[in-house]
């Protein structure tokens, strides 16, 4: 196993030697939904608490890691920390409150902090540009920014692995089985929950803030649409959830699958993605993974 | 699992995302072009994709360009910013494509051409109106139509002629719309007209009583409103309702759709607005290409549909002078030429940033838009002033 991980990671290492731009971008891309869907499953597929706003740390990460590249002038990878910083800030101020409640709140409050943020990007116009959008000097960094990326893909996957091969981890999984039970064992489920979106919150806030560097250029609708929320939700789902690596299979395996189809049928595109979902909830609630770990002996913590 | 299979795995991956084709040298020009197919701006794309064929099938039935015959590789974009960036670099670096054209809408073009200037290809953006982007020092984009600032010159301008002296300047919170209001500004001040009040409101915004209360408590002799479709529909319906009666009031994106008139009825009427091209403008060829569009397409072409068309003939143009596709041949005749097409004229300064094209403004008059601005592309004179709501 161990093996097997090094050698794919040795191979992708090589990748930029031999890969066309457009190639390095594309799996680029697939770090990055790496990170975002195995950042959902940290908090939504191990406690159960669904997060319909993933995406507002994305847009967050974005806009620190642009404003502070454009205004202050930093380093872009010092950047992309900052971007997950902020991410972090905004997990607290939002987690804070929400997970003290059981139940849908904290669903319906991730859904709602995506347009506000959205809301504050556009009014904001002297830091942000508004609906101007920000644009970034030009900087040819693919290949260093692909890197960065493959190691924040490799260090969420890496962290899901200790998680969930932890007490920590097996506690959040209790509040996901039931959490009145996980309080009666005697879990301060509310810490562990926001402890669980906070982890949850930097990986994305880091690749919103590579992202924005390596297009130069975001505005408030690319950077909060609802559309990227439901992409890393349905690749973690697909690959499945719980689990470590059901977000990196999902991210590969539906990436590579939307770039053929894209390409060449346009239109059929979203009504495949409908499909996925009903399809996953319907016969595969556990994913692929899950699948295979049913039917054959597969340890529970891949 | 052995450690080999994982191996041959991750380099089954790697070929299939990064396989590189080889390009034959002497097959058609490939022109790669990403496009809003599907998204926010579907409808728009579509027609300038629409654009982009006809001038395909256009250069092909003269010969060609340089001998070879031209092929358009087209991708989808969804209308995203992210998505036109990844789609350049595949028609750069694996399609090979031999020539590049723009998308859809500036704030994709924004980032699509980071993309281009890397690789140092010409991209003729012929539907990217704000001029920030030309404005960068960027060398290898070049823009079509005429810039966001201009689109209420029109307006201003006749409101100056007849001695309007106060204007209030309102719109939406976009890329787009900011920069045609703030070229309202400027030029009403140029003009020696008082800006008595400016305000911008939120894309999507349905509900305009309050700035509107506000507008009318400064009574202005001109409302120029940057919009796009639905905000201008919204907009007139509710001045009507809160009697809100300026000498004149023109809107921009929106106005010029035959769904303008058709949702607003007589309530449209005297409403002045502004388009980059009309089928009626006196540009040689020009309704002989609306027969043929709507012949081969079964619809109306729209200015994106002309822009792209006429981009794509201007990229063709300075190929054929260069004789030649490389980049800094055709930098070089695109900086230098000068031409006429359906769409109105092409000349660019320095930065590729489009100096001589000209919007024209018409004024909604019994059922019809009559071009009014300017002169000599005029079929009529403006109804001025406008009537109170009462008397249409």
């Amino acid at each position: 196993m161990a093996a097997a991980i090094l050698s794919v990671l040795a191979a992708l290492a090589a990748y930029p030697v031999v890969g066309t731009g457009y190639g390095v971008r594309s799996v680029q891309q697939i770090f990055m939904w790496i990170a975002l869907a195995g950042s959902w499953n940290l908090i939504s597929g191990l406690t159960g608490y669904v997060s319909f706003g993933h995406v507002a740390f994305f847009g967050a990460g974005a806009y620190a890691g642009a404003i502070l590249v454009a205004s202050a002038g930093w380093p872009w990878p010092l950047a992309a920390l900052a971007g997950g910083a902020a991410a972090v800030v905004l997990a607290v101020v939002i987690g804070y409150p929400c997970l003290r409640l059981k139940g849908p709140y904290f669903a319906i409050a991730m859904l709602g902090l995506n347009e506000v943020l959205r809301a504050l990007v556009s009014y904001f116009e002297g830091l942000t540009g508004g609906g101007n959008g920000l644009s970034l000097p030009t900087l040819d960094a693919s290949v260093p920014i692909y890197y960065v990326m493959g190691v924040l893909a490799v260090v969420v996957t890496a962290m899901s692995w200790l998680i969930v091969t932890s007490r920590f981890g097996l506690r959040l999984m209790t509040i996901r089985e039931d959490e009145v039970a996980a309080e009666a064992m005697g879990i301060d489920t509310f810490h562990h929950k926001l402890a669980a979106l906070l982890l949850s919150a930097v990986g994305p806030g880091v690749a919103g803030a590579l992202m924005a560097r390596d297009q130069g250029y975001i505005e408030p609708i690319s950077v909060f649409p609802l559309a990227i929320t439901v992409t890393m939700i349905v690749m973690a789902l697909f690959g499945g959830k719980g689990t470590v690596f059901g977000p990196v299979l999902g991210a590969a395996a539906l990436f590579v699958a939307q770039e053929i189809v894209w390409a060449r049928y346009p239109y059929v595109h979203p009504l495949l993605f409908g499909a996925i979902i009903v399809g996953v909830v319907l016969l595969m609630p556990r994913g692929v993974l899950g699948l295979l770990q049913q039917r054959y002996r597969l340890p529970r913590t891949i | 699992m052995t450690s080999k299979a994982p191996t041959a795995l991750a380099v089954a991956l790697a070929l299939a995302v990064g396989g590189v084709m080889p390009a034959t040298a002497q097959g058609p020009i490939r022109i790669g072009a990403s496009l809003s197919l599907t998204g926010t701006y579907a409808k728009l794309g579509k027609n300038q994709h629409e654009g982009y064929q006809l001038c395909e099938k256009e250069v092909n039935g003269k010969g060609g360009l340089l001998g070879r015959k031209v092929q358009f590789v087209v991708y989808d974009d969804q209308s995203m910013p992210a998505t036109a960036v990844r789609l350049y670099e595949k028609l750069i670096t694996e399609d090979m494509v031999d020539a590049i054209m723009g998308p859809y809408s500036s704030p994709v073009t924004e980032a699509a051409v980071n993309v281009t200037e890397k690789y140092k290809k010409v991209m003729v953006a012929p539907l990217a109106a704000t001029t920030s982007i030309f404005k960068k020092g960027r060398k290898y984009i070049f823009m079509v139509i005429s810039p966001a600032e201009v689109y209420l010159e029109g307006l201003v301008d006749m409101a100056a002629k007849r001695g309007l002296k106060t204007v209030a300047v309102v719109n939406e919170d976009t890329l787009f719309s900011k920069a045609a209001a703030s070229g309202a500004v400027e030029l009403a001040k140029k003009k020696g007209m008082q800006v008595v009040f400016t305000e911008a409101y939120p894309k999507g915004n349905t509900d305009f009583s309050a700035l509107l209360t506000k507008i009318k408590a400064a009574n202005p002799d001109v409302i120029a409103a940057a919009t796009y479709f639905d905000d201008a529909v919204a907009l007139t319906r509710q001045m009507k309702e809160l009697n809100v009666n300026p000498k004149m009031y023109g809107v921009t994106v929106g106005g010029d759709l035959p769904e303008f008139y058709d949702t607003l009825k007589q309530n449209a009427e005297y409403i002045y607005g502004a388009t980059q091209w009309e089928h009626t403008l006196p540009y040689a060829g020009n309704q002989e290409w609306f027969e043929s569009y709507k012949k081969e397409f079964a619809h109306d072409p729209s200015y994106h549909s002309a822009a792209g068309y006429a981009g794509c003939l201007v990229y063709a143009e300075a190929a054929k002078r260069a004789n030649s596709l490389d980049a800094d041949k055709v930098r070089e005749q695109l900086l230098k030429l000068e031409m006429r097409t359906i769409f109105g004229d092409y000349k660019v300064d320095a930065d590729g940033f489009q100096v001589a094209h000209k919007m024209v403004t018409f004024q909604w008059q019994k059922e019809k838009k009559v071009t009014v601005w300017p002169d000599d592309l005029s079929k009529g004179k403006p109804l001025f002033p406008t009537p109170a709501w009462t008397g249409r």
